[in-house]
């Protein structure tokens, strides 16, 4: 059977080379070459100019990151030592967002954080802007709306892996830990923890990723003005300063960044398989 | 004290639910709002859902994106299912390499992927081009189209590509906990293949390939990013759709989408709950009855399973083929939808045409207007350069039309087939953007200027140096374009908007970071000016004349005045694309909408000064008698700028290559 079944490899591999390699590749010619299409390395040597985009994008997504990890591993937790009925609904309200658009868990915000949306009209009806002095506080278009905005749209992918792994624990692995003196802190800390990081290790990249090359949530949070890598570019391909030749190399190096990082946690997490199934 | 701790424990999670369906829960309330604020409550109505329903642009939207998420999931688990088996019958050597580049698009952000696929389909399409212009070239029996665009095909192969290796994520390690000699058994036993695959794999390997499937189709509906950078213009995801509708003003109709999608998605799961649930009870009840038959003799039973069983086999028969029914249909309703009408692609601004036209126009000529709009003349560039804009007609600006031309772009337009340009102004025909007007004609004009809130602001703005000013820090929004920006600071140095002089440039650069990292700006806008000005959320912000005559509508507080200093005054005309698929129907448009009628009414709607001599002369007539007033003469200064302010205005010309790379290299870093 072996032989004969892995003749189905040979199209998914022709698949591969030309949607999954072919355009890595392509990007890594842009990124070397210029406009008029000689090799250079320009485009590497302007990079010190987005320097601060680069701290910022990062700072700002690991600081979501750490947000979500704050949240999420208490939740998922908390719903793993619930009733299996309870577990369910807390699943099925956990994923449901997710079904939604993402862009309208995002917009869900705009009106609920402008300078006279609902959140301010809520603090000057209870007297807080007038006790503060102030016309309005300044909510959107800063770091912390963009903050929030990620944690609101990837708590679910911190909490569903974390949980689906703390679920899976082997019960009575916890009642020996118990049985041979551990306290319940004890338990957690030498047993649960290190048994959980797989699910943490997967969480942090479902998060860390995809905000730190976010574009929407900061043009829409962010007003423009925190430009993130996504926002850099998204400028350069479809945006208002084309040149995808600076946009390949900053997607490059935004790649190669992200890959070694997740590459440096793996090790420290003893290469446990990701648990990327939902 | 345990109590006390599981209390704490869903005190918690309350929490983290509250946050998580507070804002959708505001989004569901505001759908319901008659009012079109999504702060104040202005009572119950139902009218979003009805404007939603009528609205073209998000149902089709919605269509696209369940089809391209329905046919992805499909194709991707199918070929995810094979390649996973072929995968495993690999030696490992080869295995785990393979298996890692299969992973990439599940690791890579999906900007990355979305962006390294954009430039996969633009080299493709440019070797086609140049093939297709060999091919044409050497025979005449069939003509190949030379410009291919991003779109619907697009799209669903990179939904496809980023969905198999979720399947195959999913399949391969229910494959490896398959015993593998069943299979060997199965065709010793005389089965081919193929049946040992259908009868002995697929049963082991189904839920795999379920949750697989679950797993394609929930990223392809959440999917904007990769979407974005591959479905070009002319077809639009929901999420797309969005996106566009937030950078304009937001409609409420958005509430009513989610309000729906929510109702589903919480319909769906409470289905498959409840069908679970059950499942599960009957289950345990089978166990139980094992266990007690083990227990106790098996009692006699009047064979209650079988119709169970079958009647459980109908149903699953009967939903398989009302799916693959509702498939077809769908397909069908595609196909029929993209054949039979002619169309013509149009990309225009925000707010910038009275919509009325447009069914107007389709009910005239029976050609369907697929209008779609961009943000600025240089995301438009961006879009037509990346191969994503599947257009006929544009309307970019007097200085990027000279760009256009300047590399290639455009196509001279059949005037013949215009009569409607007799009707435009001398003042308008030949301008330096078009010297021999050969490609163009105009659809509007008017003047940039500085719109305030008298009630933020306490005194008469005159100058530009408002828009620099600390005095109004964090109440100034800065237009998002690079050609505007720089062009304020530039004026306000006394400057030309057309230098060319390095010098002056940085000078210009500098003021605007000077003042951004001053605090003095909340932020960039384009057409979200409308919303953050008509809602008092900002107090000055530079815009176009006939825009501060839309806001003014909804915010009688707002100002506009166009700065001592001078200003920009430009052309905004309609062109055909080179290679455009539809020029017949290109050029009935253009007419149609430099027509005295289209124009009038469109100036009644977007309050932009037309170049149509008749209408202009007819307006304060056609005005009275629409409202029952007298037009002020204010007002229709600002529509129709008056020579002796406009003497103060300067056109954009097209700069030379090296000054534009120099705006680009500037416009980025005032971003940083």
């Amino acid at each position: 059977m072996r032989n004969k079944s892995s003749r189905f490899a040979i199209p998914y591999v022709v698949w591969m080379a030309l949607f999954v390699v072919a355009p890595i590749l392509l990007m890594v010619v842009y990124a070397f070459t210029s406009a008029e299409g000689g090799f250079t390395l320009e485009s590497f040597a302007s990079m010190g100019l987005y320097l601060d985009v680069f701290t910022r994008s990062f700072k700002l997504a690991l600081i979501a990151t750490a947000i979500c990890l704050l949240i999420g591993y208490p939740m998922a937790y908390l719903m793993a030592r619930e009733g299996r009925r309870f577990q369910r609904l807390a699943m099925a309200l956990i994923m449901l967002p997710m079904w939604m658009n993402f862009l309208l868990r995002t917009y869900a915000w705009m009106s609920i954080l402008e300078n006279n949306g609902l959140l301010n009209q809520l603090f000057r009806a209870v007297g807080l802007l007038r006790l503060l002095g102030v016309d309005h506080l300044e909510l959107i278009r800063t770091q912390g709306a963009v903050v929030l905005g990620m944690v609101y749209n990837y708590l679910p992918f911190m909490i569903l892996p974390i949980y689906s792994v703390i679920v899976k624990l082997d019960a009575s692995l916890l009642e020996a830990a118990r049985d041979l003196g551990a306290s319940s802190l004890g338990v957690f800390r030498k047993v649960i923890f290190p048994l959980s990081l797989p699910g943490v290790l997967s969480g942090v990249t479902m998060v860390f990723v995809p905000s730190v090359s976010t574009f929407a949530i900061s043009r829409l949070l962010g007003g423009g003005k925190q430009m993130m890598l996504g926002d850099l570019i998204e400028q350069q391909f479809l945006g208002g300063a084309y040149d995808p030749n600076l946009g390949a190399a900053i997607a490059l190096v935004m790649m190669v960044i992200v890959v070694v990082c997740m590459a440096v946690m793996t090790h420290f997490g003893e290469g446990e398989e990701q648990a990327v199934v939902l | 004290m345990k109590g006390k701790r599981k209390g704490a424990g869903r005190l918690l999670m309350a929490l983290v639910f509250l946050f998580l369906y507070a804002p959708i829960l505001l989004l569901i309330v505001f759908s319901f709002n008659s009012g079109n604020s999504s702060v104040v409550w202005r009572g119950f109505s139902l009218d979003w859902y009805v404007k939603l329903f009528q609205d073209r642009l998000i149902m089709e939207s919605v269509y696209t994106t369940l089809l391209v998420s329905i046919l992805a999931t499909i194709i991707s688990t199918v070929a995810g299912t094979f390649a996973a088996i072929g995968l495993f019958g690999l030696k490992r050597r080869w295995r785990s390499p393979l298996m890692t580049v299969s992973n990439i698009p599940t690791v890579n952000a999906d900007i990355v992927t979305g962006v390294s696929m954009c430039l996969l389909f633009a080299a493709i399409f440019q070797s086609w081009g140049v093939f297709a212009r060999w091919f044409n070239g050497v025979q005449s029996v069939v003509e190949l189209p030379t410009r291919l665009t991003l779109g619907f095909t697009t799209l669903l192969l990179s939904h496809i590509a980023f969905d198999i290796p979720y399947v195959i994520l999913n399949v391969s390690p229910k494959l490896r906990q398959m015993d593998k000699n069943l299979i060997d058994a199965a065709q010793d036993l005389g089965c081919t293949w193929f049946q040992a695959f259908w009868k002995v794999i697929l049963p082991e390997i189904k839920p795999g390939v379920v949750s697989g499937a679950l797993i394609a189709f929930t990223m392809s509906v959440d999917d904007f990013v990769i979407s974005y950078f591959t479905a070009g213009s002319a077809t639009s995801t929901l999420a797309m759709t969005i996106y566009g509708m937030t950078k304009k003003r937001v409609s409420p109709e958005i509430n009513a989408v989610s309000t729906l999608l929510f109702v589903t998605v919480l319909v769906l799961l409470i289905l498959s709950n409840v069908l679970e649930a059950r499942q599960e009870k009957l289950a345990r009840r089978r166990e139980d009855a094992l266990k007690s038959g083990a227990e106790h003799r098996p009692a006699p039973r009047p064979r209650p399973a079988p119709p169970a069983v079958t009647r459980k086999a109908w149903f699953r028969r009967a939903v398989a083929l009302v799916s693959a029914g509702a498939l077809c249909v769908v397909i069908a309703a595609l196909a029929a939808a993209t054949n039979a009408q002619p169309v013509v692609n149009v990309c225009s601004w925000g707010e910038y045409i009275d919509e009325e036209l447009i069914t107007q126009f389709e009910e005239e000529t029976g050609i369907r207007v697929n209008y779609q709009t961009a943000e600025s003349n240089e995301t438009l560039y961006s879009l037509l350069k990346s191969g994503g804009g599947d257009y006929d007609v544009i309307v970019p600006s007097d200085y990027m039309i000279s760009q256009l031309i300047e590399e290639d772009m455009l196509a001279p337009l059949d005037y013949s087939k215009i009569p409607n340009f007799a009707l435009i102004d001398d003042q308008f025909k030949n301008l330096p953007y078009d010297p021999d007007n050969l490609y163009t004609v105009p659809y509007a004009w008017g003047t940039l200027g500085i719109i305030y809130n008298a009630s933020m602001v306490d005194e008469d703005i005159t100058s530009w140096s408002a828009m620099f000013d600390d005095k109004y820090a964090g109440q100034v929004m800065l237009i998002n374009n690079s050609r505007d920006a720089l062009g304020i600071a530039l004026m306000y140095l006394g400057y030309s908007v057309n230098t060319t002089d390095e010098q002056e440039l940085q000078e210009a650069y500098d003021l605007l970071r000077d003042a951004s990292d001053r605090g003095v700006y909340q932020g960039k806008v384009m057409d979200e000016v409308f919303q953050v000005m008509e809602g008092g959320n900002a107090a000055i912000a530079t815009y176009y004349a006939g825009d501060y005559l839309t806001m003014l509508e909804n915010n009688e507080d707002l100002r506009f005045v166009i700065p001592e200093e001078g200003s920009n005054w430009f052309v905004d005309a309609m062109c055909l694309l080179k290679g455009a698929r539809h020029p017949e129907e290109a050029h009935a448009w253009i007419n149609f909408m430099a027509s005295t009628d289209a124009c009038l009414a469109n100036l009644d709607y977007i309050w932009y000064g037309t170049a149509n001599r008749e209408a202009i002369e007819a307006y304060p007539a056609y005005y009275e008698e629409l409202y029952g007033e007298e037009l002020d003469q204010e007002t229709f200064d600002i529509i129709q700028t008056p020579p002796e302010v406009l003497e103060r205005c300067e056109m954009y010309l097209v700069l030379p290559k090296e000054t534009r790379d120099l705006y680009k290299r500037l416009w980025i870093s005032l971003g940083v």
